[in-house]
């Protein structure tokens, strides 16, 4: 009897507990969720300045064409806006490093202008092209400013292919892959510039 | 305390290594511990002297996995970075209390349990001070949404925010306090190890 009470009092523990953790679950998943976007939102987003732009870019993806570049692939592409005009597009580019692939959240101005540079994913060795992933960025960060024409198209390369960037020490592959997916990215939007920007600002 | 009770009391260790690379994260887990150790010792009293044995056991099984669930869930709820960032340790913290009833924490007195606990949690935060202050200038970083901390200065020794750097840190503390003990004179920690 002593048994069966016992054995009836842990089996009512487990449905309780059960129970409970499943309804503390289901009615917080919904927050859980808007929390993850949120956070998901900021990391995409800190490339652009907070007061920049008034609306939810990554709600509003845009539709891209011909997404296969000569060194890249776009994968994704958002509109930022500002009181209804456009102030940035933001680009996300996938393109082969040197252990994997790399991808990198590339946003450019109005103008075509480079606003910034983030790595989103990559496998680069620890250390030596790992660093492409640190935010912030130093070296992505020479590029900003920067569009299509200038520099030229043979600027747009390494110090050491007779361009007029640096590179990450000990990291060559890793650092092409980077410049020639920027410079992809910053030519696809000269191209579609209209579509990217849905009105002539 | 038993000596078997020492070695699987350094379970432990897990969370207080793990959870110390930053003063954030050890309040968060701190708190957390506090809270779910806390909840269990309340309801497993009225458990204790019904069950018995194996039986207790599982009981305790059952009720600090739906205490850690649940404070998981609400950790992800209102503390997702801090979550995004040790929740692996979060649910160490359920098999802790399962551990701690195994050794007769829980029928202690009041008072011998509090200060254990005190106890605990001061190391934490003092361990996640030196390692955050060693490892990359700053105090309390990420403590609030757009609170830098307090920067004391902008680079620090990589090593201390690993883990292998929080059990030297944490062996550093221990000779520091047996120092200090011994002779009562004033150790500053060394930030080289």
């Amino acid at each position: 009897m002593n048994r069966l009470t016992s054995a009836l009092a842990l089996s009512l523990l487990a449905i309780v507990g059960i129970g409970t953790t499943y309804l503390v679950q289901r009615s917080n998943a919904p927050q859980i969720a808007a929390e993850q976007r949120l956070i998901d939102s900021h990391k995409l987003l800190d490339v652009l300045a907070i007061n920049s732009y008034d609306n939810q870019p990554l709600e509003q993806p845009l539709a891209l064409a011909n997404i296969a570049l000569p060194h890249s692939t776009l994968t994704g592409g958002y509109r930022a806006t500002q009181a209804g005009r456009p102030v940035a597009v933001l680009l996300r580019s996938q393109s082969q490093g040197y252990a994997g692939t790399i991808e990198l959240l590339i946003a450019i101005d109005a103008q075509g202008k480079l606003l910034g540079v983030k790595s989103l994913k990559q496998n680069e060795t620890p250390a030596l092209g790992g660093h492409l992933g640190d935010w912030p960025n130093a070296w992505l960060g020479t590029f900003t400013g920067k569009s299509s024409d200038g520099p030229t198209d043979t600027g747009w390369a390494l110090k050491k292919d007779q361009g007029q960037f640096d590179q990450i020490a000990g990291a060559t592959i890793t650092s092409r892959a980077a410049i020639n997916a920027i410079h992809d990215a910053l030519r696809y939007f000269d191209a579609h510039r209209t579509a990217l920007l849905g009105s002539e600002p | 305390m038993k000596r078997m009770a020492k070695l699987s009391n350094s379970l432990m260790l897990v969370i207080l290594l793990g959870t110390t690379s930053s003063l954030a994260g050890a309040l968060g887990a701190a708190l957390m511990f506090i809270t779910v150790a806390g909840a269990y010792g309340f309801c497993m009293a009225p458990l204790r002297w019904r069950t018995s044995g194996a039986r207790t056991l599982l009981a305790s099984l059952l009720l600090a996995a739906t205490l850690t669930s649940c404070a998981e869930i609400f950790a992800q709820r209102w503390f997702l970075p801090w979550h995004q960032a040790f929740g692996l340790y979060a649910g160490l913290i359920g098999l802790q209390c399962v551990v701690l009833e195994h050794h007769g924490f829980f029928r202690q007195t009041l008072t011998e349990r509090l200060r254990l606990s005190a106890g605990f949690g001061v190391l934490m935060l003092i361990l996640a001070g030196l390692r955050e202050l060693a490892g990359r200038g700053t105090l309390g970083h990420g403590l609030f949404e757009h609170w830098q901390g307090l920067v004391l200065f902008s680079a620090g020794l990589h090593l201390a925010t690993v883990v292998p750097g929080a059990l030297i840190s944490l062996g550093l503390l221990l000779a520091a306090r047996q120092a200090w003990t011994g002779s009562n004179s004033i150790f500053k920690e060394t930030h080289r190890p």
